[in-house]
């Protein structure tokens, strides 16, 4: 066969999608089946995909697709919503009166990124915590990659809205 | 707030926006950096969307390792239930109608005449419990290339490793296996098969096991007729096909009511348990049951499977004028 063996592409990518199916539907049981049915999917179509295909792209779009579907439940929806919790960050605060403030602060912006409409809090989750190019995140949402950078423009909207009259963490207190 | 902005800083907004959260091309960079020298508020505002972005940022959690390593684990054994379970598949016109063919990870598993038929509901694969057929791509391409090949007399073996799984028991899997040991260009008998895997008595049991061949063409069936000499049968009821490759083999047959007859009087043939080939008019040779004969069409066929030339009817002094 011209791919690479799949079991490389588990490897390489299984944790990075896991982790962005736990951001977004802020459930860890729900990121395990998730997952591993993005890599089941991925696995039966992995033969058939051009040898040139940018893979991690096309395992987001999976992903991206199997959470849209998963959200299409109204009651998985709001499950979600009461889902945030406290979270570990690699973020290092200086100061214990700046780690509370950076805590507080990013509480706050979890919350108004798990209340965001779906297909920005995607975006938004695919560009700024998986870094991924808008190209990308345009097939995965089945849009022009104008309305995926549209899509984040609007999270980061309200986000900074969602934070008005909070103070927030100094510039040099997040490294 | 938005309303009560100046139209300036709200035409800049998304450039902005980008630039503090490092979105950005050069170009909006100056714009924005050009605005924020006179504009005030929109200093903030950029101060703020850059806080905005780097606690965004830090929403970069890990999850537990454990959690991932669990989810790890449990996705590979449904992968390996699955890759056991995978055969991918390819549909392609061929001189003898549709064929499927479908390879698992251990090697081909199905051939199948789809007549007409062009999709995997119209074939036995999408029928087989617990199969998980899949698409597949240029590997299968290749494969549709050697069978056209083989079919059309392009080639003479296919080397493939098999899959032997879809035999329907032990016992049909050692007859698959007698009658993929059956060379080109020569035919057995379905009682000489019998006689080969020691069951002389199971020769309707070897038909039955022929008949449920999931490997057809691969495993080659269409090699194996009646002691009659007639094709008796192939492919449900296609004998035309089993009569194409044969003769693509170079096997010389003459119909015969609604059928047709090995041409037994133009072929080379092997008496059981010999090493040296014989002229058809060989002692009582052409009298001999098929049940015990094997038929070549050709001395090449026959000595490439290492057989030597019998020393008293000598075929390579008087080779057959009809045979090549």
């Amino acid at each position: 066969m011209g791919l690479r063996p799949f079991e490389t592409v588990v490897a390489a990518h299984h944790a990075e999608i896991y982790r962005y199916l736990a951001r977004v539907t802020s459930r860890s049981g729900d990121a395990d089946d998730l997952s591993q049915e993005t890599f089941l999917r991925a696995y039966r179509a992995w033969e058939s995909l051009n040898e040139d295909a940018n893979v991690r792209a096309w395992l987001f779009a999976i992903a991206t697709n199997l959470a849209r579907n998963y959200f299409r439940s109204e009651s998985r929806r709001r499950r979600a919503y009461a889902g945030i919790s406290e979270r570990r960050s690699d973020v290092d605060p200086a100061s214990p009166e700046e780690a509370r403030r950076f805590h507080e602060t990013r509480t706050l912006v979890e919350a108004v990124v798990d209340g965001l409409p779906l297909k920005q809090r995607l975006a938004f989750v695919l560009r700024k915590l998986h870094d991924l190019e808008y190209d990308a995140i345009a097939r995965s949402l089945q849009c022009s990659p104008d309305s995926a950078r549209a899509h984040v423009f609007q999270a980061l909207k309200k986000i900074r809205l969602g934070l008005n009259g909070h103070e927030l963490p100094t510039m040099e207190s997040v490294r | 707030m938005t309303t009560t902005k100046h139209p300036s800083c709200r035409a800049i907004e998304l450039d902005l926006v980008a630039t503090a959260t490092g979105d950005v091309e050069s170009r909006s960079t100056d714009l924005v950096q050009r605005h924020l020298a006179t504009c005030e508020p929109c200093r903030e505002e950029f101060d703020r969307y850059r806080a905005v972005d780097h606690v965004a940022r830090g929403l970069r959690t890990a999850p537990s390792a454990e959690a991932v390593a669990s989810s790890r684990a449990g996705l590979e054994s449904r992968l390996a239930d699955l890759r056991q379970r995978r055969v991918a598949y390819r549909i392609f016109p061929s001189p003898l109608g549709q064929i499927l063919i479908g390879r698992s990870e251990h090697g081909i598993a199905l051939v199948e005449y789809l007549g007409t038929g062009t999709s995997l509901r119209a074939s036995r694969l999408g029928r087989v419990e617990g199969v998980e057929a899949v698409a597949g791509g240029p590997e299968l391409e290749r494969l549709e290339r050697d069978l056209l090949d083989y079919i059309q007399g392009r080639r003479r073996d296919l080397d493939w490793s098999l899959d032997w799984r879809l035999a329907s028991s032990d016992f049909a899997r050692t007859v698959l296996e007698a009658t993929a040991a059956i060379p080109y260009g020569a035919v057995a008998s379905y009682a000489g098969v019998a006689r080969r895997i020691g069951r002389p008595s199971a020769v309707r049991a070897v038909a039955q096991a022929l008949r449920w061949n999931p490997l057809p063409i691969v495993v080659p069936c269409h090699r194996v007729i009646g002691t009659s000499g007639r094709l008796t049968g192939y492919a449900g009821n296609q004998l035309g096909l089993k009569q194409r490759l044969l003769t693509t083999e170079g096997v010389k047959l003459r119909p015969a009511q609604r059928d047709f007859s090995i041409a037994r009087d133009a072929m080379y043939a092997l008496g059981e348990g010999e090493t040296q080939y014989c002229l058809p008019t060989c002692g009582d040779m052409g009298t001999r049951s098929l049940a015990r004969v094997t038929l070549f069409a050709s001395r090449a066929d026959a000595e490439s499977r290492g057989l030597t030339p019998c020393t008293d009817c000598r075929p390579d002094l008087n080779p057959l004028v009809s045979a090549a």
